[in-house]
C-alpha cells in the first residue's frame, strides 16, 4: 500500500478520531485525579453536549461552530448540577456508590436526549463535505479543525492548571487533598471547577464526533470504553497522558482494520486497556495506581 | 517585657533565663479520639510565645492525637484549646489555619507532584496579593530549597522533603508552629539540622510544638517538655528537667 494511500484512510482519521477521544479522556482523568471515581456518564454527557449544540442550530439556524460554545456552557453548568444533586450527596459514601450513580446518570441523560431529540440519527449540516488536497494530503476542513481545537482546548487547560491559583489547588488536590485541605484549599469550589471543566471538555468531544460523523443517542456511550482505555494508558491524573493516549487509542482503531476485520475495531481499546493493565498499571506518563 | 527587649536579646543572642511570654497556646482537659473511643483523656498543656515545647511518649500515648485535636482533624469531645485568646475546639482546619497555627503531618506532608516553590505557593493558599515577602523568608531558612526550586518535591530526599513541608507551613506566617516528628526517619544529619531550623524559628519569635521520638535530643533544647502516656499528663518540666528525672529516663527515653 502506497503511503499516502495510508497516511489518507487510515492515520488521518486515526488522529481526527484520537483527538475526539482525547478531548473525553482529558475530563475523566481530572474526575479520576481529583474526585477520585470512574465517572460512568462522561460518554453520555458528551451525547448531550452534541445534542445541545443540535438544538441551538435547528432553532437559531446558525453555524454549528457558533452552537459549540452555547454548548460547552450549558453542559459545564449541567455536570455543576449533576454533582450537586448526586455526587456531592453520596461523596461521604463509599467510592464505588457514586460509580454506580454515574451509570444511573449515563441512563438518565440518554434518555432525556432520547425525549427531546428522538432515536433516529441526525447531523449538524445536509449534504457531503468532499476533503480538501493538501500537498498529497486529503483532509477535510473540520478534520483540521476538530484537531486544531483539541490542542487549543487541551492547552489552554494546561496553562490553567500550570500558571493560576485555582489551577494550582485543582492539582494539589490530585496529589494530595488532605494537605490540600491543611492549606485551607475550598473542596467545595475545586468540585465544582473540575465539573465545569469537565461540562465543556465532554460537549466538545460529543459535538466534534458528532460534526465529523452523526448524531445518535448512542454515540457518547460508545466511546466511553475507548476514552477509558485512554485515560489509563496515558496514567490516570495526567492531562498530556490523556491526549497522547487518545490519539494512540484512535490510530489504533482506524489501523486495525488493515490486519484485523473491521468489526472488531471497537475491540482495540478493550485490547489496550487490558495490555496496559497487565504490562503498566500506571500508564505511559506514570500516572496513579487505582 | 516589651517587644523591642525580646528583638535586641535575640539579636545580641542573650540569654533571658526564667522568661515566659504570654500563653500562645493553652489545652485543658482536652479528651477526644477517632470514633467513638476517646484516645486523649483530658490533655493539659500550654506553650507560650516564643517557646518550643516537645511531646515525648511511648508509642500510642497519643502525642500525635494530640495535635491533631489541636488542629482540628479528630472529635474534641471535652476541654478547651485556647490559641491567642480564642477557643478554637471543635474548629475546622482550613479556618484554624487562618487564625494562626500551621501543621506539618508526619507523612505525605508535600505536594509530589508539584515544585518545591508551588508546594510553598500552596502554602500560602489562603492569603491575597503578594506573597513574595513570606517565599524569601522560606528561602532564607532553607537555601537548598531555593536552588532547586524548579524540582518537583518528589524527587527530593527525606530531609528536603521535611525542609519543603515546614517551608510550606510557614508561608502564612504562623504564631503556632505544630510540627509532628520532623525528623522520623532521617540521617542524624538531617536531624540536626530540622532541629537547628527549629530552634531559629523559635529565636526569630515563633512558638513551636513539637511530637518526637529522638526524645532525648529534642529535649536537650526544649523549653518545655510534656511526657504522655496512655492519653493523658504524666509529667511536665523544662527540658532539663525531664532529662535528669530519673523515672522520666527509665520509663519513656530508654534509660
Amino acid at each position: 500500500m502506497p503511503f499516502m494511500e495510508f497516511v489518507n484512510f487510515y492515520l488521518m482519521p486515526g488522529i481526527v478520531l484520537g483527538s475526539i477521544y482525547a478531548l473525553g479522556a482529558v475530563g475523566i482523568t481530572l474526575v479520576f485525579g481529583i474526585l477520585r471515581f470512574a465517572h460512568l456518564a462522561h460518554g453520555d454527557l458528551a451525547t448531550l453536549g452534541a445534542f445541545a449544540a443540535l438544538g441551538v442550530v435547528t432553532i437559531f439556524g446558525v453555524s454549528p461552530w457558533v452552537a459549540l460554545p452555547v454548548a460547552m456552557i450549558f453542559c459545564a453548568f449541567m455536570a455543576i448540577g449533576i454533582d450537586k444533586v448526586f455526587y456531592d450527596y453520596l461523596s461521604e459514601r463509599p467510592k464505588i456508590i457514586v460509580v454506580m450513580s454515574s451509570l444511573g446518570i449515563a441512563l438518565m441523560l440518554r434518555a432525556l436526549v432520547q425525549v427531546i431529540w428522538g432515536v433516529d440519527t441526525e447531523t449538524y449540516t445536509r449534504g457531503i463535505v468532499r476533503p480538501e488536497n493538501y500537498w498529497g494530503i486529503r483532509i477535510r476542513d473540520r478534520e483540521i479543525y476538530t484537531i486544531i481545537a483539541m490542542f487549543a482546548i487541551v492547552g489552554v487547560l494546561w496553562v490553567f492548571l500550570q500558571k493560576t491559583k485555582w489551577g494550582k489547588a485543582m492539582r494539589a488536590m490530585s496529589d494530595n487533598p488532605d494537605l490540600a485541605l491543611l492549606s485551607g484549599v475550598d473542596n467545595r469550589k475545586v468540585t465544582m471547577l473540575t465539573w465545569a471543566i469537565v461540562g465543556i471538555l465532554c460537549a466538545a468531544s460529543g459535538f466534534f464526533l458528532g460534526i465529523n460523523t452523526e448524531l445518535k443517542p448512542l454515540m457518547g456511550w460508545t466511546m466511553l470504553l475507548p476514552m477509558f482505555a485512554a485515560t489509563i494508558l496515558g496514567g490516570v491524573g495526567r492531562v498530556e497522558g490523556a491526549v497522547v493516549g487518545g490519539l494512540i487509542v484512535g490510530i489504533v482503531e482506524e489501523t486495525s482494520v488493515l490486519l484485523i476485520p473491521g468489526e472488531y475495531k471497537a475491540a482495540m481499546a478493550f485490547a489496550i486497556l487490558l495490555l496496559i493493565l497487565l504490562v503498566r498499571p500506571t500508564g505511559l506518563l506514570k500516572g496513579k495506581v487505582l | 517585657m516589651s517587644q523591642s527587649v525580646i528583638e535586641q536579646s535575640v539579636a545580641e543572642n542573650i540569654e533571658l533565663p526564667g522568661y515566659s511570654g504570654k500563653p500562645i497556646l493553652t489545652m485543658t482537659g482536652v479528651r477526644g479520639g477517632y470514633g467513638d473511643a476517646d484516645i486523649l483523656q483530658g490533655v493539659d498543656m500550654q506553650v507560650s510565645e516564643q517557646e518550643i515545647v516537645v511531646i515525648v511518649g511511648p508509642n500510642g500515648a497519643g502525642k500525635s492525637t494530640a495535635m491533631k485535636a489541636i488542629f482540628g482533624l479528630l472529635k474534641v469531645r471535652g476541654g478547651s484549646i485556647v490559641v491567642n485568646g480564642t477557643n478554637i475546639a471543635g474548629w475546622k482546619p482550613n479556618r484554624i489555619v487562618q487564625h494562626g497555627v500551621c501543621y506539618v503531618p508526619q507523612v505525605d506532608n508535600i505536594f509530589r507532584e508539584m515544585t518545591i516553590h508551588e508546594n510553598l505557593e500552596m502554602g500560602a493558599f489562603l492569603r491575597k496579593g503578594d506573597i513574595s515577602d513570606s517565599l524569601e523568608r522560606v528561602y532564607t531558612l532553607f537555601p537548598d530549597l531555593k536552588e532547586r526550586r524548579s524540582t518537583l518535591a518528589g524527587n527530593l530526599s527525606g530531609g528536603q522533603r521535611q525542609m519543603v513541608a515546614m517551608g510550606r507551613a510557614l508561608m502564612l506566617n504562623p504564631s503556632l508552629l505544630l510540627l509532628d516528628e520532623p525528623t522520623a526517619g532521617l540521617s542524624p544529619k538531617y536531624m540536626e539540622q530540622i532541629f537547628e531550623i527549629t530552634r531559629n524559628l523559635r529565636d526569630a519569635g515563633l512558638s513551636i510544638l513539637l511530637v518526637e521520638q529522638h526524645a532525648k535530643q529534642a529535649l536537650a533544647f526544649a523549653d518545655k517538655g510534656y511526657v504522655l502516656a496512655a492519653g493523658s499528663n504524666r509529667h511536665e518540666g523544662t527540658g532539663q528537667e525531664l532529662l535528669a528525672d530519673r523515672e522520666v529516663a527509665e520509663m519513656f527515653l530508654g534509660g
